[in-house]
């Protein structure tokens, strides 16, 4: 069993390491608004970022996950649907995971 | 538009998020409670860190007794995100005071400011993605609380599987990014080849961030010099 105190301590990290995350990288970008060529630079960073967290998380997935992710980018291209992308996804997960065993 | 008029596009736009956002949020409180975590925990952890990616991911290391430093460096890599994201949009929350900037901040969500490049100028982007923050906000707390309650009934299936989620609700936003931006694709292509490359050779978690984001920057800068030459 947990004492309250690491997990309010545990709690209160997180939102203080989330929140600097957020405001940190509108304070910086203030900075360095002004010099021209970062902006190119900076309308890229956030695609790197998740192209960078994303591909090594579906590599490291099983057959059923490669499906599921590769469904959601199939459904969201073709109708921009959030909703059906995600369910069908998640159903892929949990459905999947049940007939193949995987 | 004025900033409320703007907000209220926020609130309307966020509707497809708004339910996966619940859908995950339940998920979130199912997790939770298996995770031995009280409800009003879980609660105050989701109306306080509000990032689906960092509390899953601090419910993997959620055991007695808590490892402070490796729950911190978990969140602090998954949201390092928010400091691109915050950075993308410098541009665009010029007309605020900076103290309000800095307290609307607390709400930034990955959707709206994905979604709010695919906006008309005159659309106000900080009150824009404020009122899509709040109406997800409003989405995870409630689905969170429905999560937790659901936990006793759900208490005999196995949902492991539904680890997976976090890929799954980042790859819809990658598509939203690769249909809605104006930005040239080609540096996210190379970022993500290179995460693949650095992970195949067995390089650490924090490094094929790092390593893939400044190879991705990389390719931006050498595009954008072919474009002027």
């Amino acid at each position: 069993m947990l004492e309250q105190y690491p997990i309010l301590v545990a709690i209160g990290m997180m939102s203080a390491i989330v929140y600097t995350t957020r405001v940190g990288g509108y304070l910086l970008g203030l900075q360095i608004r002004h010099i021209g060529w970062l902006r190119p630079i900076l309308e890229a960073l956030p695609g790197c970022a998740l192209m960078a967290i994303l591909v090594p998380a579906v590599r490291q997935g099983n057959l059923i996950e490669i499906v599921a992710v590769a469904s959601v980018v199939g459904i969201m291209w073709k109708t921009d649907n959030v909703v059906i992308a995600t369910v069908v996804g998640m159903a892929v997960l949990l459905l999947g995971e049940s007939v193949v065993g995987v | 538009m004025t900033t409320y008029q703007s907000f209220l596009l926020g609130v309307r736009s966020s509707g497809g998020y708004f339910i996966s956002t619940f859908l995950f949020g339940v998920m979130f409180g199912l997790a939770a409670s298996s995770a031995g975590i009280s409800h009003w925990h879980a609660m105050f952890m989701s109306g306080t860190v509000f990032s689906a990616s960092a509390q899953f991911a601090s419910m993997e290391f959620w055991q007695a007794p808590l490892p402070l430093g490796t729950i911190a460096l978990s969140v602090a890599l998954i949201s390092s995100r928010n400091i691109l994201l915050g950075l993308s949009m410098t541009h665009h929350f010029d007309g605020h005071s900076l103290p309000r900037r800095i307290v609307w901040l607390f709400i930034l969500n990955d959707p709206g400011v994905v979604t709010s490049f695919r906006l008309d100028k005159a659309v106000d982007r900080l009150g824009y993605v404020t009122g899509y923050g709040v109406a997800l906000m409003v989405s995870w707390l409630s689905s969170s609380w429905l999560g937790l309650n659901l936990a006793e009934w759900f208490s005999h299936a196995d949902l492991g599987s539904l680890d997976f989620a976090g890929p799954l609700v980042m790859s819809t936003m990658m598509v939203l990014f690769a249909k809605g931006s104006k930005s040239d694709p080609t540096p996210w292509i190379v970022s993500g080849l290179a995460s693949l490359v650095l992970f195949e050779i067995g390089t650490p978690n924090y490094l094929i961030l790092i390593l893939s984001v400044v190879i991705g920057v990389l390719a931006a800068i050498v595009r954008g010099r072919l474009n002027h030459a």
